[in-house]
């Protein structure tokens, strides 16, 4: 089994961080993106549908071989030297920008249907008792919100986490590019795959147990007709 | 920039694109039948239905498309005992693969309808098979078209992943002619907006579809 | 005609129907009434076996709902059934509502159910309706057809829920004359209603249930004049003004 066990578990460990850390910008970028949807000032919201537009409409593999490719050779001559010289693990940093930014577009566009579900009499009602704009936003828009936003959530964070598998194509030793060494090493490609579904399966029931519990625990009665 | 490489390579590149066009109309019209059965039998009361149903769908959710491509690239000769191309091992992890996505979208869509309608159906003497089909099921589709077609967006898009057995498609066309002519920035731009321009013009059609559709009262 | 022996309810641990018992001979009209939650609608959907109880006996016209031998889509199709929120099939006109069931379980050629459902359309004083959507009707007129639709399969008991209370005030007096068109042809009618005056106008007996029990039952007169239980009396205050 070794160092194949090791090669998986190395594997394993590139998944997870890489997700997580694709998962954390995604975020970032999500509610800002997500939130100019909704704002007032025309201009922005035009932004945000450009920007979740273009990365929803692209395939993810297309948006990752332009990071990994192309970007590099828009770059002037003296930049992308600095970068292939300085930047240790360039294909991880392609897989994470592609990863990130693909995903952040699909959290920006559940961001904005919470942020919309939420009714211009809810927002009338608050502001009517004399809370501020930001005493509504804190005590009322977000915990509904919330709410609303975090199943679809926990679908993307499921979601990034799969499709850190295409990172294999550009040879970032993630869990799935291991089943192909493997493979390549032992012709035992079939039980490597299946472990690694295996691996897949296990931390996607995981996370939608826990998910599951974590919507149970702040759950109001009657609020989300299921 | 040397936009003409675009031109001197079309024919590979249209090739690929009916490649793709292939590969996601094969898919849809595997995996959507067997959507249909896997959803009905997710909202079926026999037991032995709706577990092994419910754990096709749970399972297959969980993991990546890319390695359900891999599963069938090693299944299938092993199933048929004869070497497959990568095209029909593609296909077949599509359909496998977005039938579980369809499956859902099924079970929703029905799920939607009100108790009441199935009520009065059988309050009339109809057979709960009658009432499915004359009542639920085509309020049912009408609801569900939007998101079916958005699925198969995604499922279009899903196709560039075949990319890594090797099929033919227009990813794979595009990073041959990449190999061999070095424009990495105007070939895959190129594919960028073919796929975008594809995709959005699927995803306004949806728009419009909700809009019109509606909710039937 | 139906016999209801001790009929017990649970949805999971809260009991809804407690030892109901109740006789309607054919060709009555029952009307019941009570509170929100007093298991009305629960027992009405017992009846024509919409809904599962879990001990006591209901009998049809000599046949037992929740046997095993019993064929409950004949029972059904013999037992016509109007809800409150109309439940017409949107997708359908007026005419294919009231035709689907005529033409599919009783295989009625597409002419024989068009006429039959025509006529019906005219008894429920609508006909014009006949090739428009539900979503373009007012909701008195939907009720209408619905109950055209319950009496195209010709039943022998017909079964009224709440039929009038998601009606606009002004179209619940066209639905209530329909009903009580009905009761002078001799049908056996269950009616869940709050609409009193229909009540004191064509019950042969009204009952009155609360919190899955039957507190009260009389005939028409008795029942107003002089209720029996505090209960009732209660009710009625409210609802009477």
């Amino acid at each position: 089994m070794h160092p194949y066990g090791g090669w998986m578990l190395q594997g394993i460990f590139t998944t997870i961080h890489l997700s997580g850390i694709g998962w954390i910008i995604a975020l970032i970028l999500g509610v800002v993106v997500g939130t100019s949807r909704v704002f007032p000032l025309a201009f922005l919201r035009f932004l945000g549908t450009a920007y979740v537009e273009v990365f929803r409409n692209i395939p993810l593999l297309v948006q990752l071989f332009i990071w990994y490719f192309a970007v590099p050779l828009m770059l002037p001559p003296s930049a992308r030297l600095w970068i292939y010289e300085n930047v240790p693990n360039v294909e991880y940093m392609a897989a994470l920008a592609a990863l990130s930014i693909y995903t952040s577009a699909r959290v920006g566009e559940q961001i904005r249907s919470g942020l919309q579900s939420i009714s211009k009499e809810q927002y009338q009602a608050a502001l009517s008792t004399g809370l501020s704009q930001i005493q509504m936003y804190r005590y009322v828009v977000i915990p509904y919100a919330a709410r609303i936003i975090i199943p679809p959530l926990t679908g993307e964070f499921i979601g990034i986490f799969k499709n850190s598998s295409l990172a294999l194509t550009i040879a970032v030793s993630e869990v799935t590019f291991m089943t192909q060494r493997i493979d390549s090493y032992t012709f035992h490609g079939l039980e490597a795959v299946m472990g690694a579904s295996g691996v897949y399966i296990i931390i996607c029931l995981t996370i939608m147990f826990f998910m599951g519990f974590m919507e149970s625990r702040v759950s109001v009665p009657g609020l989300i007709k299921r | 920039m040397d936009w003409d490489v675009i031109l001197r390579n079309l024919p590979f590149l249209l090739m690929g694109l009916q490649t793709t066009f292939k590969l996601a109309i094969v898919a849809v019209a595997g995996a959507f039948p067997l959507g249909i059965l896997l959803g009905l039998c997710r909202l079926s009361s026999k037991w032995w239905l709706y577990y092994p149903a419910s754990a096709y769908v749970h399972l297959i959710r969980s993991v990546p498309l890319i390695l359900v491509i891999f599963w069938f690239f090693f299944l299938m000769p092993i199933i048929t005992g004869r070497p497959v191309g990568s095209f029909t091992s593609a296909a077949i992890a599509f359909i496998i693969f977005e039938a579980a996505y369809f499956a859902e979208i099924v079970r929703a869509g029905i799920q939607s309808i009100s108790k009441g309608q199935v009520m009065a159906g059988l309050s009339t003497g109809l057979s709960y098979i009658s009432t499915m089909r004359h009542i639920v099921l085509p309020q049912a589709i009408r609801n569900m078209i939007p998101v079916l077609v958005t699925q198969v967006i995604v499922l279009f898009q899903d196709t560039s992943l075949a990319y890594v057995i090797g099929v033919r498609e227009f990813l794979r066309w595009t990073s041959l002619v990449d190999a061999r002519e070095f424009r990495s920035i105007e070939l895959y731009a190129t594919a960028a907006v073919v796929y975008f321009i594809i995709c959005f013009v699927g995803s306004t059609i949806t728009r419009r579809l909700e809009k019109k559709g509606g909710r039937l009262r | 005609m139906i016999d209801i022996n001790n009929v017990n309810k649970w949805y999971g641990k809260l009991q809804v129907l407690h030892n109901v018992t109740e006789k309607i001979e054919r060709g009555q009209t029952v009307v019941i009434c009570g509170p929100s939650g007093s298991g009305k609608s629960t027992l009405l959907r017992c009846i024509n076996g919409l809904e599962y109880f879990q001990q006591g006996e209901i009998i049809v016209d000599g046949v037992s709902v929740q046997s095993r031998s019993t064929n409950i889509y004949k029972l059904r199709a013999d037992i016509g059934m109007v809800f409150q929120h109309f439940e017409l099939y949107p997708h359908m006109t007026c005419l294919d509502n009231i035709t689907l069931a005529p033409r599919k379980v009783r295989k009625k050629l597409e002419e024989e159910a068009r006429t039959l459902a025509m006529s019906l359309l005219e008894r429920v004083g609508i006909p014009e309706q006949a090739h428009k959507y539900p979503g373009e009707l007012s909701g008195g007129q939907k009720q209408r057809v619905a109950i055209a639709r319950a009496l195209a399969m010709e039943p022998k008991i017909m079964l009224f829920d709440e039929p009038t209370s998601a009606l606009d005030p002004e179209m619940i007096k066209e639905v209530l004359d329909v009903m009580i068109d009905l009761t002078k042809g001799g049908i056996t009618m269950i009616v869940v209603t709050h609409e009193m005056g229909f009540a004191r106008e064509v019950a042969d007996e009204i009952i009155f249930m609360d919190e899955g029990r039957i507190i009260e039952r009389g005939t028409d007169e008795s029942f107003f004049r002089n209720p029996k239980s505090e209960r009732t009396k209660q009710f009625l205050s409210k609802i009477l003004m």
